[in-house]
């Protein structure tokens, strides 16, 4: 009988209790900014449809969940070159120019930023969570939450995302812009332990507006970092 | 008795450059010329004789010495200076003409009363009184070139007496006339200046010209040779200065 | 007298004064002929870039100009019916049109470019007639997703009527936004440039990409472009006296092109006119001398005879005066007769670029230019006399009257 039941409840897709989400999404942010105040290394690779692929190596300071600085490593043009990723507003500092440039929403839709701004995303902060079910997924029990931004300034305006329900690992996030248009689909693939917490390492990102371009972003070397609030300002940039 | 001088020259002298060369043209001229005379000033070509009566018209200046025309001193007058004197108190009578090409007769006539600013029914009366002394009263609309050479000579003496002047100068007036033109055209001067009484001095190498004249300055070489009084009926005493400027 | 004098002197050497006369006839006629097709060229190029492009004024929300926005539409008109409403009942008013421009990536599905849109009303933009279809068909009235792309765009996507692109931009909040349109038509505006980036659509389109019912700015056609002034000032003040925050440009503000066009052209026949100039005052001024010459035992008479220098010289200069008078009345009427000539003869003149027809040669007759190349004719040949005229006041009576 109560074997029965249990089955039946498993089975069954379960109303959202806001807190049962709300637990999931921190549990799952916490895989993802486990520090407040850190550093990382991150590897990242892209590959378009014809097979060719790029590699650029950064190191990123965070603090909270909406800064941070990206101080970029190699390859060796690019290195010395800084951004300063905020919520709303984005700035490169280049070597050769005397100040930093402010990107504008559209190019930061066009490069590597974008899919910055989705490895990044804090759910906790910026969604509520309107539905939560359970499905399967690649054989494993997931919960999927459908996430809606809390305000219209928030880059994608809904969220679908499979969580692992046995670890609360995050498996896979569609992100989807007003209109309804799916634009991106990011896969957790690996996880591991830095700095004594357990960590997402790599992160696949799938650009379904330009179908066969993919980011693979790698992370290492995660610790703790005090990095004061006056690093990140935009005239901050120029004086590392 | 001596009438009133009315051009007084003393000691004229005037040399110009032609080329290289330093010419003299008058060296030491000096006579008078008296009120109502009918003077020809006799020389071959070279003389000085257009020269001369260039400096007594007032259309050139003299290097040296002294000239008094109507009672006033004008040696030292620039040329520029004297152009109310040559429009109102001098005449001229060219050996060329010298009438406007675009103007007709009468308006050639006219032209010296227009500098003069006259009226119109005063230009009017005078230019048809001068027309008509010439005997060219018919003519009054033909331009120059529409003119005989002596019809043309006399809209000219018609222009130069119409400003009523008290001194005509003539440089070889009857020079590019046939002679009995040329005669014709002295007798005509001969009468204007026995019936209004103004001075006329002419140039001339023509003997039957000279001939005409009351007094007879002879100049050669820049270089007064003799002044003469051929008609005793008319004779003038030779003031002191003459005598003095007189060669030989 | 001196002006009989001066006249007559004119036709004595009939030849010479015919040439002369040529000369500055010549010039005016270049005048007025350049001139008039310099004011040709500037009133279409306006009359084209008012109509197809700017319209005659352009109404936005207060601080729109000054803005240094990352944000699409942060100033931006929220009640644009009402303003269309009243800027309309204006009777030199032809009409209005709302824009939008929208900046953002356009993909296939295989690659992204960068677009600029202008979202349109498509009855007033087809009335506005800035493009030229070469596939496909015009906006349509009222289906919303639709897009018309700009050739060079169009190949890079490799889009045909019919297929399908997706437009990503940012919304007016910030947050992303992208659509799928239908490409109903391909155009072409004549510049390459433009053409690689550009995308047309329907006004509803854009402001459902950007999440907003506002408008960027209102353009307003007028039927007659001298109206600019005082339409300006007319609805500035009932925009004041509602209590509307709005500012407005003129097109003469707007069109850069337009104004280094004018610039260019002003400078070419500027640098012409300089050269025809010259010209006149060479030959006006050879004449006077030769003429001098030739009365040089004239002008010792005159001067024996009592006429001052004063005299000598105003006479040549009158001379001169008469010489650009009858030149200039010449130019006139020969360039009056040109023109209307050339206006009724159908010469066509080859296509600019970027277009594939040519135009009619036509010259614009303004009473400015004909003012201008008469003035000119007559000033022109009186300052040539002046020197020549001097010298001939300063000539010396007894050489004047020696000289052949």
């Amino acid at each position: 009988m109560k074997r029965r039941l249990l089955v039946l409840v498993l089975f069954i897709a379960i109303p959202v209790h806001a807190e049962d989400a709300a637990a999931i999404l921190a549990r799952v942010d916490a895989f993802r900014n486990p520090l407040q105040s850190f550093a990382i290394d991150v590897d990242l690779t892209s590959y378009t449809r014809d097979g060719k692929s790029e590699s650029s190596k950064f190191r990123v300071y965070g603090k909270g969940s909406d800064r941070s600085v990206v101080e970029f490593v190699a390859p060796a043009a690019d290195k010395g070159k800084f951004l300063l990723m905020m919520r709303d507003a984005m700035w490169i500092y280049m070597p050769s120019a005397s100040r930093p440039i402010r990107i504008s929403p559209l190019q930061r839709l066009m490069g590597q930023a974008s899919n910055g701004d989705v490895a990044r995303t804090a759910f906790t902060v910026d969604y509520n969570a309107t539905a939560l079910t359970e499905e399967p997924l690649d054989g494993k029990r997931t919960w999927v939450l459908d996430l809606v931004a809390k305000d219209p300034t928030v880059a994608y305006n809904r969220v679908r995302l499979w969580v692992d329900a046995s670890t609360s690992q995050p498996l896979r996030a569609d992100f989807y812009v007003v209109s309804g248009k799916l634009i991106k689909r990011a896969y957790f693939r690996e996880f591991g332990n830095m700095s004594g917490r357990r960590v997402i390492t790599a992160i696949e990102i799938e650009d379904l507006l330009r179908t066969g371009n993919r980011t693979v972003m790698r992370y290492a070397n995660l610790t703790a970092r005090d990095n004061p609030e006056k690093m990140f300002t935009k005239d901050s940039l120029g004086k590392w | 008795m001596a009438r009133e001088t009315i051009v007084g020259l003393t000691e004229i002298s005037k040399s110009y450059r032609l080329g290289a060369v330093r010419v003299e043209a008058l060296a030491g001229v000096s006579f008078d010329i008296a009120r109502g005379d009918f003077v020809a000033v006799a020389g071959p070509s070279g003389s000085g004789k257009t020269t001369l009566l260039n400096i007594i018209g007032c259309i050139d200046k003299p290097d040296q010495g002294r000239i008094v025309i109507d009672d006033v001193d004008v040696t030292r007058v620039p040329l520029h200076r004297l152009t109310a004197m040559r429009r109102d108190a001098i005449g001229f009578i060219f050996q060329t003409f010298n009438l406007i090409p675009v103007l007709t007769a009468f308006e050639n006539v006219e032209y010296p009363l227009l500098l003069k600013g006259l009226g119109r029914r005063e230009r009017e009366e005078r230019v048809r009184h001068w027309l008509a002394q010439v005997g060219l009263q018919s003519q009054w609309k033909q331009r120059p070139d529409q003119l005989s050479g002596g019809q043309r000579q006399r809209v000219a003496i018609a222009r130069a007496m119409v400003t009523e002047p008290k001194l005509v100068v003539a440089d070889e007036p009857t020079a590019n006339l046939d002679s009995e033109t040329g005669s014709r055209i002295l007798d005509l001067l001969a009468d204007i200046n026995a019936n209004t009484g103004c001075t006329f001095v002419f140039s001339t190498h023509d003997a039957s010209l000279i001939a005409r004249a009351e007094r007879v300055v002879r100049i050669r070489d820049g270089r007064i040779n003799a002044i003469e009084n051929p008609h005793p009926a008319l004779r003038t005493t030779l003031s002191h200065r003459e005598r003095a400027g007189v060669r030989g | 007298m001196l002006m009989k004098i001066a006249l007559r002197n004119i036709f004595r050497n009939r030849r010479r004064s015919a040439i002369t006369l040529l000369v500055i006839v010549m010039g005016a006629i270049g005048l007025i002929l350049f001139g008039g097709y310099k004011a040709r060229t500037f009133w279409g190029l306006r009359e084209s870039t008012i109509r197809t492009r700017l319209g005659h004024l352009q109404v936005y929300k207060l601080g729109y100009s000054n803005a240094q926005s990352q944000k699409p539409l942060e100033y931006a008109l929220d009640n644009p019916s009402e303003i269309r409403r009243e800027i309309e009942r204006d009777p030199r008013v032809r009409m209005t049109a709302q824009q939008i421009t929208v900046m953002g990536l356009v993909s296939n599905g295989e690659k992204s470019e960068t677009f600029m849109a202008t979202a349109v009303e498509p009855e007033k933009d087809r009335q506005m007639g800035s493009q030229r279809m070469v596939a496909g068909t015009d906006l349509p009235n009222d289906d919303p997703d639709t897009i018309i792309v700009g050739r060079g765009l169009a190949t890079a996507m490799h889009a045909k009527p019919g297929d399908y692109l997706t437009l990503m931009t940012t919304t007016a909040s910030g947050s992303l936004n992208a659509a799928d349109v239908r490409v109903t038509g391909i155009f072409t505006i004549g510049v390459k440039e433009f053409d690689d980036r550009a995308i047309k659509m329907p006004i509803r389109g854009a402001q459902q990409l950007l999440q907003t019912n506002k408008v960027e700015k209102l353009l307003v056609f007028l039927k007659n472009t001298d109206d600019t002034a005082t339409v300006h000032s007319a609805l500035q003040k009932m925009f004041t006296d509602r209590g509307w925050k709005l500012e407005m440009k003129e097109w003469s503000q707007l069109a850069s092109f337009y104004k280094q066009v004018v610039l260019l052209y002003n400078g070419i026949f500027g640098f012409l006119g300089l050269i025809v100039f010259a010209i006149v005052v060479f030959s006006v001024a050879n004449t006077i001398i030769m003429s001098i010459f030739e009365r040089t035992r004239e002008i010792g008479t005159l001067m024996a005879i009592g006429t001052t220098r004063g005299r000598i010289w105003r006479m040549f200069l009158i001379e001169g005066f008469f010489i650009g008078l009858l030149g200039g009345i010449f130019g006139l009427g020969g360039g009056a007769i040109l023109a209307w000539i050339i206006n009724h003869g159908n010469v066509m003149l080859p296509p600019p670029p970027g277009y594939t027809v040519g135009y009619r040669l036509e010259i614009l007759m303004q009473s400015g230019t004909l003012i201008t190349a008469f003035t000119i004719s007559i000033f022109t040949a009186t300052l040539s006399s002046i020197l020549p005229a001097l010298k001939a006041s300063r000539l010396k009576i007894v050489d004047a009257l020696g000289h052949i």
